[in-house]
């Protein structure tokens, strides 16, 4: 008798527990997404879903795929794809990297606004941030040893930027890391010298200009149409399918609500 | 979801019959493409892409991981079985064994397995582990062991470092080479034997020019990129862009400085380093040792597979290191058989090939002097031998072996005397690293397989000149050697 009364009593404590967590949303990952744009979904979210509560850690992208594959997030935000050692990790853990694109970015060069710089291309890019080049002048400008800002190897910004600009060659080895891209903006703000990366929402920060590549400026049009080089898409990772508060959060994102919300903090809308 | 599917199908196909390097390339390529030609959707797009991360990831070449440095990566080797014999005789008027034959019957493996790549901005790198420590051998003799631990014993069954070098090709033209390298130079088993990896700096540099007579008025074009091979040996040319061409030269200059010995210390506590070898108290020399060599050469390359290609090469030694300090004899065992004094060598290999009738078949040989030779007489104990300075062999090839069925025979003179070549680094086969010794060889080969290739090898020589002994250490413990006869047979696997 009395197993079976502490049988009932464990049953309906596990009930509690789950309808305790049921209103909260952990997500985790991207700094990109998760330093500005997340939250103010999240706060929109809950005003529509009155007792919801959120848990987000912007961390950079490779923790919120790591969290979906230890099954300590709900939603994995990145700004990168996961890589094939990530999709195969998460299968021998039986679990199914499921991508799906929330909105897209532009990884924005930004520069301090008194450089005389007009603009850059893809090879000087390149060059400044493998540091092959390590004075303004090299690329047109009027001369300064070249401050490089990059963000952290846990975030995606920094891989993507890797690969999309610089051939997935080194960062130059006097390059200063970034917890964040307000941290980036920041620096080059204040430092005459400094360059760096943003994401499209980061770019009105004060003191800083961002340089069209090759002619070409990020926006939502040149996002769009491919025109601009270092475009991305940016998602949420879920372990397949999701469901309960982790759907319904994904869906308002990608939903006509979400989506003016990814316009207004800076992001390109997925449509 | 269908779309998604022949997607998926398509792209799949790509991973399927192409290399795992050129795989996501081209299904990231492809799929970019669809997208923008708006066949899926950028979601579609990025559900298929995971599939086939996972697709990847589940075989073994997907859970093999590569540092983002490295472009490419090839892992080779070989593995050979082979049995030996080899003999030598005493001479006539040896005083306590006169016409007596010192023979060895072995039976003997080798592997061979290395990786070797390029990096990122026109590094390159590799990295080879061989059987046995000898630097003239990679063999190891079954049951050759101490014994302390029985038969089957491992203590013969070693592995060493055969190469580790680092290059850089980012020059036009230009290959530079640090380290445990294979040799970068155009060379013959005459001088080197090939299991020989040098240590060092090499420079090459190769250009190669097409001459187009008739039509064109003579005109030539000049191709400065040339790939470079991955075992860092040589330079390989790219096929001529220009149609037709007549005449193609490829020009190539190649550079050493190898550590031929180290001295340690070079400053030791105390007084310098003293010998009373010579018969009276010396200083000892406390620089390192290096070989230098300067190559240039040509190779042309005519219409119907003729070529023709020269190579003159001067090599020269500096310092004497901890093992070379004492004046090369050679005479017999009791005196030295090593040293590298008074050696100015230079080298003129050559090769001129044809084909009759689809049959590949080659001229070669080569020839060598020592310029100083008269010095290495004198030091020796035998001055007015100066002119015991040349070494040279000539042959004939035919036949080639690339591919299953594909079979090669070659048969060659060789002569070499006594002051002429540094004995440390001929070969260690034919005839058992020895100078001063002539003969014929003879080798034949069949491929049994693409990969797999049965060699017989047979020679016999003898001493060159009477009056000398045969310099150098060999396996055959007898000098002079009045004779001496090898016979391999070799089963070769590559990969």
């Amino acid at each position: 008798m009395k197993i079976k009364y502490l049988a009932v009593s464990l049953a309906l404590l596990a009930t509690g527990l789950s309808s305790a967590n049921a209103d909260r949303l952990v997500i985790k990952g991207s700094d990109t997404l998760g330093a500005k744009l997340v939250p103010q979904l999240a706060e929109q979210f809950k005003a529509q879903h009155p007792g919801t509560t959120f848990d987000i850690a912007a961390e950079g992208s490779t923790t919120g795929i790591a969290a979906i594959i230890d099954g300590t997030a709900e939603i994995g935000m990145s700004s990168r794809r996961a890589k094939t050692s990530e999709v195969g990790a998460a299968s021998a853990k039986g679990k199914h990297m499921k991508p799906t694109i929330v909105a897209f970015d532009g990884i924005a060069v930004i520069v301090n606004s008194a450089n005389p710089i007009k603009g850059l291309t893809k090879k000087q890019v390149e060059q400044i941030f493998t540091g092959d080049v390590t004075d303004w002048s090299a690329v047109g400008g009027s001369g300064g040893k070249i401050s490089i800002y990059t963000r952290n190897t846990s975030s995606g910004t920094y891989s993507d930027f890797k690969e999309l600009a610089m051939k997935k060659r080194d960062y130059a080895g006097g390059s200063q890391k970034m917890a964040g891209n307000e941290q980036i903006a920041a620096e080059v703000g204040k430092n005459p010298n400094g360059v760096g990366y943003v994401g499209m929402a980061y770019t009105k920060a004060g003191g800083v200009k961002v340089m069209p590549i090759d002619g070409v400026m990020p926006s939502t049009s040149a996002v769009h149409a491919h025109s601009y080089p270092y475009a991305r898409p940016t998602f949420y990772y879920t372990n397949g399918d999701p469901s309960g508060l982790a759907k319904e959060f994904l869906d308002f994102t990608i939903g006509p609500g979400g989506q003016k919300i990814v316009a207004q903090v800076g992001f390109v809308p997925i449509k | 979801m269908f779309v998604k599917k022949l997607t998926f199908a398509a792209v799949a196909f790509c991973f399927a019959f192409t290399g795992i390097a050129a795989r996501a390339q081209e299904a990231g390529a492809l799929l970019d493409l669809l997208v923008r030609k708006g066949i899926v959707s950028d979601q579609e797009a990025e559900e298929v892409r995971v599939e086939l991360s996972k697709e990847a990831a589940s075989t073994a070449a997907g859970k093999w991981k590569l540092s983002t440095p490295i472009n490419e990566i090839e892992l080779y080797g070989d593995a050979r079985m082979r049995y030996e014999y080899r003999g030598g005789r005493t001479a006539s008027n040896d005083p306590t064994n006169p016409n007596d034959w010192y023979e060895r019957h072995r039976e003997r493996y080798r592997v061979r397995i290395g990786l070797r790549g390029t990096l990122l901005d026109d590094w390159f790198f590799g990295l080879r582990l061989e059987t046995s420590t000898s630097p003239r051998s990679t063999n190891v003799t079954f049951g050759d062991d101490s014994g302390v631990n029985g038969p089957f014993s491992k203590d013969s069954d070693r592995i060493s470092v055969g190469q580790a070098y680092l290059g850089y090709k980012g020059f036009p033209d230009i290959t530079l080479t640090a380290g445990r390298m294979p040799n970068p130079l155009v060379t013959t088993p005459l001088l080197w034997d090939d299991d020989i990896n040098p240590e060092g700096l090499a420079q090459q540099w190769k250009h190669t020019f097409n001459v187009s007579f008739g039509g064109g008025g003579g005109a030539a074009e000049s191709y400065s990129k040339e790939g470079y091979s991955k075992d860092g040996k040589g330079v390989v040319t790219t096929q001529a862009a220009a149609e037709p061409f007549k005449l193609k030269i490829d020009v190539f200059a190649n550079f050493a400085q190898f550590v031929y010995d180290d001295t340690n210390p070079e400053n030791p506590i105390g007084p310098a380093r003293t010998t009373d070898t010579n018969g009276f108290t010396q200083r000892v020399p406390t620089t390192d040792a290096f070989l230098l060599a300067w190559q240039v050469g040509a190779r042309f390359t005519f219409p119907n597979n003729i070529y023709f290609q020269l190579a003159p090469t001067l090599y020269n030694y500096t310092g004497t290191g901890d093992s070379f300090n004492t004046f090369f004899q050679g005479d017999s065992n009791s005196t030295n058989q090593t040293g590298i004094n008074s050696l100015l060598v230079l080298d003129m290999p050559v090769e001129f090939g044809w084909k009759l009738w689809e049959l590949p078949m080659r001229i070669f040989g080569d020839f060598a002097v020592n310029l100083e030779a008269d010095d290495r007489a004198k030091a020796a104990g035998h001055p007015g031998s100066g002119g015991q300075r040349y070494a040279y062999e000539i042959g004939l090839g035919i036949g080639q072996l690339k591919a299953k069925s594909d079979w090669e025979i070659r048969g060659w003179w060789q002569h070499t005397e006594q002051y002429a070549l540094d004995p440390n680094l001929v070969d260690s086969d034919i005839f058992d690293s020895r100078v001063n010794m002539q003969g014929v060889g003879v080798k034949a080969g069949y491929a049994l397989a693409d990969a797999i290739i049965f060699n017989l090898t047979w020679a016999y020589g003898w001493r060159s000149n009477g009056n000398f002994g045969t310099g150098g250490v060999g396996d055959i413990p007898i000098n002079p050697l009045d004779q001496y006869q090898i016979f391999q047979a070799d089963l070769n696997v590559k990969f």
